[in-house]
């Protein structure tokens, strides 16, 4: 299979935390297996609505990777499980996640595919990256504040962000990005698509990229 | 309500959740809430709640999965307000 890329950020403040926590709003993104899995963070600090919206994030996260892989696909979030999240521990400063996304293939069938996530919640902001590899060996990933919040500008930031990232680890500069007839970004050096694949994401006055370098 | 009622509604549904109010006057059944109207996903949740509450429906989660665009959106309203 080809190499993807899926990342996701939620800044909590512009999120509605009263209603996140109503049954009515949080079950329609997790499942009850994924409601039970919040008793192992009970005490942890960790508020049930932030909870939801780390699910969230990393469910977004794996969509925008099968996407660019399939895509048809529309983002269910009940159809992308969570299957296990732990908190930072020791040397790691992130939530390790291990999540199962099914897909409808035809009329009847369901694949399945197993990922893996990382993410980080600092500060109100939750950023999450996934990958097929558990050690994330070759995805390259970042988050910055801006001083503007409009798309057109969340838009630019993140590209120039994404942009100067990739320069560096590609080692050209004649590269920009551009979206496909799916909606996901690509990579173009001069007019030639490189295989690269990436994804970015930003929410209010913050932008995050995530690519993996390794091409298949 | 017929499908002209139902889309002066839905723009009353969708206006806090987009910044372009120009695009948002000027929506049709093509429009697509997260490339045309730049809705941010995190807000799709927010919408299916706010629509339910407007037009006093449920909508189950098959059906949310359908609302991507303006027309798929009044779709799922319409079925569910005549049943």
């Amino acid at each position: 299979m080809r190499n993807s890329s899926g990342n996701d950020l939620v800044y909590l403040p512009a999120t509605r935390s009263e209603r996140t926590r109503l049954p009515r709003f949080y079950s329609r993104i997790l499942t009850a297996a994924e409601v039970e899995g919040f008793a192992r963070f009970v005490g942890s600090g960790l508020p049930f609505d932030h909870y939801v919206w780390l699910c969230w994030s990393v469910k977004e996260s794996v969509y925008k990777y099968q996407k660019r892989l399939f895509p048809e696909l529309v983002f269910a979030p009940l159809r992308i499980e969570v299957q296990q999240i732990d908190p930072p521990c020791g040397d790691l400063d992130f939530y390790a996640g291990i999540v199962v996304a099914q897909r409808l293939v035809g009329p009847t069938g369901v694949a399945s595919q197993t990922l893996f996530s990382r993410t980080w919640v600092r500060d109100g902001v939750i950023v999450t990256i996934v990958s097929e590899d558990q050690q994330f060996t070759d995805t390259h990933w970042g988050f910055s504040a801006i001083d503007s919040a409009t798309y057109a500008d969340q838009s630019a930031a993140v590209r120039k962000l994404a942009l100067g990232e990739l320069s560096s680890v590609l080692s050209r500069d004649d590269l920009r990005l551009e979206k496909d007839a799916a909606g996901c970004p690509i990579v173009l050096a001069g007019d030639q698509p490189l295989a690269i694949p990436i994804s970015l994401a930003h929410h209010e006055g913050f932008i995050a990229y995530s690519f993996c370098s390794k091409t298949v | 309500m017929d499908r002209r009622e139902i889309l002066e509604e839905l723009k009353r549904v969708l206006e806090p959740y987009t910044e372009n109010k120009e695009l948002l006057r000027n929506i049709n059944e093509q429009t697509d809430l997260v490339k045309d109207l730049k809705i941010n996903s995190s807000n799709l949740v927010d919408v299916i709640i706010d629509a339910e509450a407007k037009y006093n429906i449920e909508i189950d989660f098959d059906s949310s999965e359908k609302m991507i665009s303006v027309g798929s959106c009044i779709d799922v309203i319409s079925d569910k307000i005549n049943k």
